[in-house]
């Protein structure tokens, strides 16, 4: 019995961590679901910065008798932006909270192993049941997930960073490249690696 | 004339929080009639929108036609062309209530302005003696009251003037820049500067209307 315990400790913290996963995936997703409508604003005021900027207000007689009036609506424009890019900016912070909840538990998870890895055989960390994957698998999908967190905040901040109202035309675009950041992730990853441990979980 | 009839009959302490009770009231007009001008705002958008999207569609068509040289295409848009340009017309009169209320609103807003003058001329026959004047609630003298009430009034009356050229000529803009443009006008309102949410906010606050 006494042999099996560093095996215990170390399943017994893979089982805390995969709730705190699912439950933080739940939090991504719906903090990145929160972004598009936020992104399709932000390009849509860019298409009509772009329009503003474009047009001759001096050229059409009805506009003439606000000569302040292009400056007005940029500037109100542009006060717009602010506020759906300040709402960008904490759902990127809630991004940033899973990353560091995730990383903070996998690696909580590693450190228990480390401190065993020595007493477990090397036959025991490979073994896999019919209902349990293997520890050095599931081990090695944490460090998967937690990878697949971090990859994809940095591209996120990296894109959200990137906007400047001096260029309009990658404002416009940005939901594309959002979803584009979307579609190379491998997008079910952590659903599958869910799927994978559930029976271990249940036991 | 009429403040001066008043103020040599009524009693002093009555006629000032009569002055001030007024004011209160103006405050929550202020606020009310700014909430119903969002709202005209917003519906107005809408059918701002809907007026510009039907545009596109109506010069794309007028394009398809022109490409089109069948007789058969030529007969179809003479049919579908008026139905349109009802649809059209419908929305047009849609704003154009829309503006009307707006205009409503902004007149009352005119009002207020003026009692709010009203107050402070009554106010300055009381004390043309040059008495002390004591605030009429926390710390505001009864001249800022109606600053602000002007200010405030100026904004709406210079963006009422912008939503009527908006309103007459968004159905004739053929230029997608100048379309587009129109819509982010009646959306985002130059002429309401970002500073009158404060202006009112305080108000509220000094008449007792937020807590402090």
């Amino acid at each position: 019995m006494t042999q099996d315990q560093p095996l215990l400790a170390v399943q017994e913290a893979l089982r805390k961590c995969f709730p705190v996963v699912e439950e933080q995936q739940g939090l991504w997703q719906s903090s990145l679901r929160d972004c598009q409508p936020l992104l399709a604003s932000l390009s849509n005021l860019a298409e009509q910065l772009q329009a503003a900027q474009n047009l001759r207000f001096e050229d059409v007689p009805p506009l003439r008798a606000f000569p302040d009036l292009k400056e007005r609506l940029r500037r109100k424009q542009l006060a717009a932006g602010d506020t759906v890019l300040d709402k960008l900016g904490e759902r990127l912070a809630a991004l940033l909270k899973v990353r560091d909840t995730v990383s903070r538990h996998v690696e909580q998870v590693l450190e228990i192993y480390g401190q065993h890895a020595g007493s477990i055989g090397v036959g025991a960390v490979l073994q896999a049941s019919a209902a349990s994957p293997s520890v050095a698998d599931m081990l090695e999908w944490l460090q998967d997930v937690e990878r697949h967190y971090r990859d994809s905040y940095l591209k996120r901040k990296y894109l959200l960073s990137s906007i400047q109202w001096g260029d309009l035309a990658n404002i416009q675009a940005l939901p594309k490249a959002w979803d584009q950041i979307s579609e190379d992730e491998h997008q079910s990853l952590v659903q599958d690696t869910l799927l994978n441990v559930s029976f271990f979980l249940e036991e | 004339m009429a403040a001066n009839t008043v103020g040599s009959t009524a009693p002093r302490k009555p006629v000032l929080s009569v002055s001030a009770r007024k004011i209160k009231d103006n405050a929550a007009d202020w606020h009310n009639l700014i909430l119903k001008w969002e709202t005209l705002n917003d519906t107005g958008f809408a059918t701002a929108n809907s007026i510009a999207n039907l545009k596109i569609r109506l010069c794309s068509e007028d394009e398809t036609e022109l490409q089109g040289s069948s007789p058969a295409s030529g007969e179809g848009a003479d049919k579908a062309l008026p139905e349109y340009s009802k649809e059209l017309e419908t929305l047009c009169e849609e704003l154009q209530t829309t503006f009307d209320a707006l205009a409503k609103i902004q007149m009352k807003m005119e009002k207020l302005s003026s009692t709010t003058k009203g107050v402070c001329e009554l106010e300055n026959y009381h004390y043309a003696d040059g008495r002390h004047r004591p605030p009429l609630f926390h710390t505001w003298p009864t001249t800022h009251f109606y600053e602000v009430s002007r200010k405030l009034s100026d904004m709406y009356r210079k963006e009422l003037l912008l939503k009527r050229t908006v309103t007459e000529e968004l159905a004739h803009a053929t230029d997608h820049d100048l379309a587009l443009s129109y819509l982010s006008m009646w959306l985002h309102q130059p002429y309401v500067e970002t500073d009158s949410k404060l202006l009112l906010e305080s108000m509220l606050l000094e008449t007792g209307h937020r807590a402090l």
